[in-house]
């Protein structure tokens, strides 16, 4: 009874001990990591944080080293990496407040990662976890994640609930709401280009796709091109140059014309993109000032 | 009391250990001055097992860039150290396919190491990927395989695909004499070893100056003999159609018309463009060919290193 009493007493002693040795350390290496990201050494830094999730042996000491190396490879522009990084800590099950952190992270950095449809579901399921009372930066998040996806039923509702839930102000939901859609409404008046329309426009009339594409330089090259082509092909079959008429007069329109239907396509395609940017920085400017407006009242 | 007493006396016991450890934790992002080196990890075993832990767990991860970072402050202090560094960047060389530095660090790793075949034929493999097939047998050959039957195995048919990298085909057929395929790790390998001389052996090269010659009698012939029949035939068309538009321009307005002129000379531009255009292909063919042989070569000198390994 007493060897045995003994014998609990060591173990009881050497747990406590080096579970005391180990946080000692764990707490060590965060101090010299958190000093590694304050000078910022940003890359020894996520090593240094790696290291204590690597020693520690607390749930909550690895989950805070993880969230701590995510800013560190977020400064160091590595999204995916602090993304697949944070997934380790998807498991965890302590404080609400640090759940809440990882999966805030790892939308963020989604997004970051030009990934908004992953970073949109991270956010539901932050949602569906923490419900609606989550700070501004979420719903900030939300909001960008859904006008890089160009859901703009979804962003209008989005921006109802977060203006409802951060401001007294019953008339300034609608006052944002008019200003949002006026925001699109400008951008959608930048005249749309379908390529579709463009490579139609172009088989029917030579250049014309060009024109449409908002390039009408290109357009009557292109028109010129062709003209020139079939001119010379009549040129040559008039004047009994049958053979020739044929490879060195239509060989070189059949390229002019079909060149020019992929030409004006692309035109369209390239044009729809710069217009659709221009949008999306009109959105994301108007949802920071939102934010900044918000966090104001 | 007795309790009481051995828990003190652990305690005593125990104290120096942790400070000693924790004293020495940050030392590899640092690079602080230890047991009298200049910068980086040295010394003591347990120091030292702790930082190559966190390095191969690094490895493990993928983390290859960070686990360079800290392999190059480490400081060995005996030769079993200075194995394990070697060998553990070597791998993270090979890992991120920088095989020139990867052979560089894995040659080093001594024969006393427990993974000295494994860096041996991790570098000739690294050499012979990097073109270096030459040195990479030459590896091979100064390595002592011992009493291993798969060692021995492995470096027959490594040095048989060495052989076969140089086109060395007499030297490929004494190593690949001691080919058993009794060892279930490179059975199917040799095998295919094998394969690989018998195409190589019987592979006709496609000639450059046949493939112009042909090109200059019939337009294109020489593409199609090179293997490239779809250019063959496009360059065929291209130089009809303007020999054809030529002639036509001959006929209707004689040799010295402008269009003629022209049109011929852009005919005889396509034709002689044909013919160096095949004698290309006839070199292309070939090393397209060449280049293919090889990657399956290699190919299956790693299936057994990774399997063995």
């Amino acid at each position: 009874m007493k060897w045995t009493n003994g014998f609990c007493l060591i173990c009881i002693f050497l747990c406590g001990t080096l579970s005391e040795g180990v946080n000692a350390q764990t707490e060590k290496l965060m101090k010299r990591a958190d000093s590694l990201f304050d000078s910022g050494n940003y890359f020894e830094a996520s090593i240094a944080y790696e290291r204590v999730y690597f020693v520690a042996e607390v749930p909550l000491a690895r989950i805070t080293a993880n969230l701590k190396k995510t800013q560190a490879l977020k400064q160091l522009g590595e999204y995916e990496k602090a993304h697949g990084d944070l997934r380790r800590s998807l498991t965890y099950r302590g404080e609400d407040s640090l759940r809440l952190e990882v999966l805030y992270e790892m939308a963020i950095c989604a997004y970051l990662g030009g990934d908004p449809d992953d970073a949109y579901g991270l956010l539901r399921q932050f949602r569906h976890l923490f419900g609606q009372g989550s700070g501004q930066r979420v719903y900030l998040l939300e909001g960008l994640a859904l006008a890089e996806l160009m859901q703009w039923d979804a962003l209008s509702d989005h921006l109802e609930n977060w203006v409802l839930n951060f401001s007294d102000d019953t008339g300034l939901a609608d006052e944002k709401l008019q200003r949002f859609a006026e925001i699109l409404t400008e951008k959608d008046q930048q005249a749309r280009r379908d390529p579709e329309k463009a490579r139609l426009w172009s088989a029917l009339i030579p250049g014309s796709g060009q024109v449409y594409a908002g390039e009408a330089g290109w357009g009557l090259l292109n028109a010129f091109s062709q003209l020139a082509s079939l001119g010379a092909f009549s040129a040559m079959a008039l004047n009994g140059y049958y053979v020739a008429a044929v490879f060195a007069g239509l060989g070189p329109f059949q390229s002019f014309y079909f060149g020019g239907i992929r030409q004006a396509g692309l035109m369209a395609e390239a044009h729809e993109k710069s217009r659709r940017e221009k949008t999306l920085a009109a959105v994301r400017e108007f949802l920071f000032n939102l934010e900044e407006e918000l966090g104001a009242e | 009391m007795t309790n009481l007493l051995f828990a003190v006396l652990l305690l005593l016991h125990m104290l120096p250990v942790y400070s000693s450890d924790t004293g020495n934790l940050f030392i590899a992002t640092d690079r602080i001055v230890t047991h009298g080196h200049s910068e980086g990890v040295s010394g003591h075993d347990h120091i030292w097992h702790r930082e190559m832990d966190f390095i191969r767990y690094l490895i493990g991860r993928g983390d290859y860039r960070e686990s360079l970072f800290l392999l190059e402050r480490v400081v060995p202090e005996n030769n079993h150290q200075n194995d394990s560094l070697n060998y553990l960047t070597g791998w993270v060389y090979y890992q991120q396919k920088t095989l020139d530095l990867s052979a560089r660090h894995l040659l080093q790793v001594s024969k006393e190491s427990p993974v000295y075949h494994k860096s041996r034929f991790f570098a000739a493999y690294s050499l012979a990927h990097d073109g270096d097939a030459g040195r990479a047998g030459e590896v091979l050959e100064l390595t002592d395989s011992g009493t291993d039957n798969l060692y021995h195995a492995l470096q027959r048919l490594q040095l048989g695909g060495i052989s076969l990298l140089e086109r060395d085909y007499k030297r490929y057929r004494s190593h690949a004499a001691d080919f058993s395929g009794n060892h279930h790790v490179t059975a199917a390998e040799e095998q295919r070893m094998e394969h690989h001389y018998a195409q190589l052996r019987d592979r006709r090269t496609a000639s450059p100056f046949i493939a112009g010659m042909l090109s200059a009698a019939v337009p294109g012939l020489g593409k199609i003999y090179a293997g490239k029949s779809a250019e063959g035939v496009a360059g065929f068309l291209y130089v009809a159609a303007l020999g054809l538009t030529a002639f036509d321009f001959y006929r209707g307005s004689g040799p010295d018309s402008v269009l003629f002129v022209l049109s011929a000379s852009a005919a005889g531009a396509f034709y002689v463009g044909n013919i160096v255009g095949s004698v290309a292909a006839a070199r292309r063919a070939n090393q397209e060919f060449n280049y293919e042989m090889d990657q399956r070569i290699l190919f299956d000198m790693h299936i057994p290193l990774r399997n063995a390994f």
